[in-house]
Order: C-alpha cells, then structure tokens, then sequence
C-alpha cells in the first residue's frame, strides 16, 4: 500500500512522540509555514470548495515557495487553484506533484481551469474519490483505523483510479467498499475562533476540519478572532478542535477571503470571479494578466495585512453585510461595482 | 383553469418539472443550481414539508437570506435544524435518511449512469484528459445510497450516450436485474431524468430511459433526435404542462431575483 504523507503506523509513533502540552502557540505565518510545511508534504487543505478556504497559508506557502506537495480535500475552489496557478507560472518556485480529491471547481462560477490545464497537459498525478469517501479518510485516520469501510463510491469507475477496494462483507456478505486512511503531514485550516493553545471554535458547518486536524501530524490554524481561553473553558461542548491537536495559531481577520466565513463575511464575488476569469484566460493562452495578479495579491505584499489592504473597502464591507442577514435586508444594501 | 405562463426559459421549465416531482415532507439532498431553485419552488407551492439537505452539513434549513452559490455556503443554513460537516450528511444518506437526491453530469448513458470526471479515453488517459471535469464531489455518493436519485442533464446527442466515456455516479449500472444491489449499493438509483426536452424514467424490466412526458414545443420525435441512443416511449406519454404564472412569478421576483441560476 502506497501511504502519501503518514502511514497509520508513522502518524501513531509520531503523535506518541508529540509535545502535547498546553501552550501558547501563536506565531507569525511566515514561521508556521516555515517550520511545517516541507517539500513533498501531503497537505490536508480545510474548508469547502469557497467556503473557509485558508487562503492566508495558501499565500504564504506560495510567498515561500515549496516543491512536490500533495494536496489532499474533500471539495476545494481557490486554494487548490491558487497553488496550481503559482505552479503554472513559476514550476521552480512551487509544484504539486499529486493531488487527492472529490471535487475542485467553482460551483456557479464553473469548472477549475487551473485544474484543466494542469490535467490536460499531464503536469499532475489525480486521484479521484468521492467527498463522503475522501471525507471518510481523515474520518479514519482521526479514529486511529487504517481503514474502513463504506457504503458508497463502489460500482463505477471511481474505485479503479484510486487505492480503495472492494471486498466481500464478512458479515452481511455484500460488497463493500474499504477506503485507506489520509494522514496528511499538515492540515491547514481557517476557523472563526481560537485560543492560544489551539482550541478552535468553528460556527456553521464544520466540513472536515475537525476530521482533518486530528488526523494530520501538524496543523496551522488561522482565526478570525483570537479569543481568550476562559471562553473556551466556559462553554467546552462548542470545541470543534481541541489544542493538542493544534500547532501553530495564527490570528489573521479575513484569513479566508474572498471566501465565505460562516456569520462573518460572504464571497468577494468580485475577487474571486477577477480571479477565476485570469486563471480562465491562462489556460487560453494569456499568462502575462494571471502572473501580474500574482505579483499584485501575493509574491510583492509581504502578508495578509498588505493583501487586503489592497481589496477596496467597499467590497469588504460589502461581503460583511451580506453575510446571515435576511434577504430584505440584504437587499437595501448597494453592490460595489466590479 | 389553470393560467399557464406563455413565456419562461427553458431553466424555468427544468425547475418547475423539478419541483412538481417533490412529494411534500420527503428529505431532499440538494445540489448547487437549479435544484436548489425546484426544491424551494416546491416549498413555496406544493411541498411545504420538503426538508432539503447539504452535503456540507446543514439539515433543514429554510433558504431565506437568498439562493446559496454553492451547496457550503452560509446561506445553507438559514434557519436550519442541525449542522454537522460531511462525513454527518453522507452518513446520514449512509443510514437512509435521504429520500431524493439530485444529481447532474455531462454525460448520461441509457441506465442513468452519469459522468462528471473526465472526456477522454479511460482508463489509458485518465491522468491525461481531452476536457477534466470537476469530479464528482457529493454526486457518486448520492447514486450509491440516497433512496432514489432525479437526474438533470442538457439534452445534446452528445451528453445522451450508449455508453459514457468515465462512470462518476452509478445509476442502474448495466442494467441487469439486482445490479446495483450486488454492486453493495443501497438506494434504488434513478427515477427521474428533467432535462429541456423531456420528462424521463426508466422501463421497469430492462431499466433504460423511457420518455414519460414531452416539454411544451417538443415532440416523441424531436426528443429522440436530440438523444444518442434509442428512448423508450411510455404507452401514455403526455406533454409536460408549462409553468403556471404563479410558478414563474415565485422563481422570478421571490425564489433567484437577480438570475443567478434560472436565467430568463
């Protein structure tokens, strides 16, 4: 069996291993991404599709550059699209050479072209799944099992291209599908709340960020909101994640922009379409508009805080309003022109 | 008498078929688009009771603060029962908590078996396609265990194929007697097919797609040549009726005002 990242055997030595006191973590993102994100890592990227994708360790990962990544999720939109772009333009700085994965597209706004190009031009091995089996892989690895089995994916072309396999039920004797464990190097993740020792409160739908952060062997949390620990403490049963499964806390406001975070702020529709129409054009050939945004958004701004510093206010306020308020409310509000 | 719209769009006409197949109190998973738009239309008419469902975790929601972009999304739980993630949703279709599932792919074979990975030569070319599509994401997990699955596909000869060119979802797999149920599948796999052209469903016997019901304008004819392999026809194949003004009127100025999926 082929493990990428930890196999269950690694992850359980390493976390035996593991300093899992109860510290303050917090650090810049420049030394979190430093100090956990190696060349060839399996990455077990958090949100769903453009919902608290962790866009912030995304630009870093790509500020810092590194080689051979994996990236393993569910169903993901910009992040995914943000490291193959970096890739497509600069294969020397950052490269992918695998990724695991139910789903990479834009839901309204349409297919990944980043994933197209990438495909079409055979730049990257795919392993395709489905979201529940994909989800059920950092389930698995969460649980300490090396594998486990479920009723779904069996039947079709799926289960050929990747390393699931069907076996007999010993008890109902029907077929069934066994998935293997994804223990990824490190999982990255935005959440809405933290505290300094890592415990993360997560409102709204949890996708698989509490399944991806107990089953990697590092995790770097980025927050809306560093809160203090007594309010954790106080209401424990709202933990999405507890500390000693977290390494590095980062507080960064708008972590996930232009991305949804759940009962903070909406899409940037604005940015994110801005985006997917220079990744479309990539792919047909324009590669100078797709480098200069690259230039603009990540590699010349030395942070999140110089990212969106450069995003009108009007859009973030925009994108704030927009978000868990009643349509009519919603309604009253001017959208900023693109 | 009914007051039929006389002019409506032919996602106007998918989301009301759509919405007249909901039985009222049945658990619904929904997709990005167009069902979201049938399901909430069928909350507004016939189906109060509908209880839609997200796979990214939200169960029971009322969609009020505007059509979700995407089936993660906020707006998916608005006023909603329970949220967990995505290993809950699958779990709970797992278990059999989902009664109707909506599913979509670019192509579609004659047993409803869809695909939404690749246009290419499988499996020679899988790590290099002609076109990659998004892959799957909740879509083959719904054909395996939701009760029974409506599938929603543009009507071209070239997405109604005799044989797909990559299975993403499985529908009623070669459609040999217990298929799906040897496959370990649970649910009873497709039921419906909406497309522009026609209401479908498949022939109890040999499991392919039989026209039940021809969209206002088309024919038995007209249906068949826009599909790549031979349909059925039900003995008492109808025409579809068109939307009602009150249908249209409730997509319009209450269900996706802005025409972010139903485009007029």
């Amino acid at each position: 069996m082929l493990w990428t990242g930890l196999s269950p055997d690694e992850a359980r030595t390493y976390l035996e291993e593991k300093d899992k006191s109860k510290r303050d973590k917090r650090m810049t993102m420049t030394e979190a991404v430093k100090r956990f994100v190696k060349d060839g890592d399996n990455i077990g990227v958090g949100g769903f599709v453009n919902s608290r994708q962790p866009v912030a360790i995304a630009h870093e990962i790509i500020r810092q550059g590194r080689k051979d990544l994996i990236l393993s999720f569910q169903s993901a939109g910009l992040v995914p699209d943000y490291l193959l772009g970096a890739m497509a333009l600069k294969p020397d700085h950052l490269s992918v050479q695998r990724m695991e994965f139910a789903y990479n597209g834009h839901e309204y706004a349409g297919t990944s072209s980043m994933l197209r190009y990438m495909t079409e031009n055979e730049k990257i091995f795919i392993e395709d799944w489905t979201n529940f089996s994909m989800s059920a892989r950092f389930k698995t690895a969460s649980m300490g099992l090396p594998f486990m089995p479920i009723r779904s994916g069996q039947g079709g072309d799926i289960e050929k291209c990747n390393r699931s396999q069907v076996i007999e039920c010993p008890f109902s004797k029907r077929d069934i599908l066994l998935i293997p464990a994804c223990h990824p190097d490190v999982g990255i993740l935005h959440v809405q709340e933290a505290d300094i020792y890592g415990n993360c409160r997560i409102k709204g739908q949890t996708f698989t960020c509490p399944e991806i952060a107990m089953a990697s062997k590092n995790v770097i949390v980025t927050c809306e909101k560093l809160v203090d620990h007594q309010i954790i403490a106080m209401d424990p049963t709202r933990t999405s994640i507890p500390f000693f499964a977290v390494d590095a806390v980062v507080e960064i406001p708008f972590g996930c922009y232009p991305t949804v975070c759940h009962d903070v702020h909406y899409y940037d529709k604005i940015h994110l379409e801005h985006f997917k129409g220079l990744t479309d054009a990539f792919r047909k050939g324009d590669r100078e508009s797709l480098a200069a945004y690259y230039d603009t958004y990540i590699f010349d701004v030395a942070d999140t805080d110089e990212f969106i510093g450069k995003i009108p206010y009007k859009q973030l306020k925009y994108a704030r309003q927009t978000e868990s308020r009643s349509l009519e409310l919603q309604t009253r509000l001017t959208p900023p022109a693109a | 008498m009914t007051d039929y719209a006389t002019d409506f769009s032919p996602g106007e006409m998918i989301v009301t078929a759509g919405a007249r197949q909901l039985e009222n109190n049945k658990v619904i998973f929904a997709g990005t688009g167009l069902p979201m738009v049938g399901i909430t239309l069928a909350q507004l008419t016939s189906g109060p009771g509908i209880i839609p469902v997200f796979e990214a975790g939200a169960v029971g929601p009322t969609l009020d603060r505007g059509l979700p972009l995407s089936v993660g999304d906020s707006r998916t739980t608005s006023r909603a029962n329970y949220i967990q993630g995505l290993n809950s949703a699958f779990e709970l279709t797992q278990r059999g908590f989902i009664d109707i599932g909506f599913i979509g792919g670019a192509e579609v074979d004659p047993y409803g078996n869809l695909n939404s990975t690749m246009i290419g030569d499988f499996p020679q070319n899988y790590m290099k396609p002609v076109v990659r599509l998004p892959g799957s994401g909740g879509a083959g997990d719904m054909s395996c265990s939701c009760t029974y699955t409506i599938l929603i596909v543009q009507h071209e000869p070239r997405r109604f194929v005799e044989k797909l060119q990559y299975c993403t979802s499985m529908g009623h797999m070669d459609g040999s007697k217990d298929a799906r149920k040897k496959a370990g599948l649970q649910g009873k796999g497709p039921k419906r097919v909406i497309t522009t052209k026609a209401l479908m469903g498949f022939d109890d016997e040999t499991k392919r797609m039989k026209i039940l019901a021809t969209m206002p304008g088309e024919t038995v004819q007209s249906v068949q040549d826009a599909t790549g392999f031979e349909l059925m026809v039900d003995k008492d194949v109808y025409e579809f009726a068109p939307p009602t003004q009150t249908e249209i009127k409730l997509i319009r100025e209450v269900i996706d005002p802005t025409q972010i999926f139903c485009k007029r």
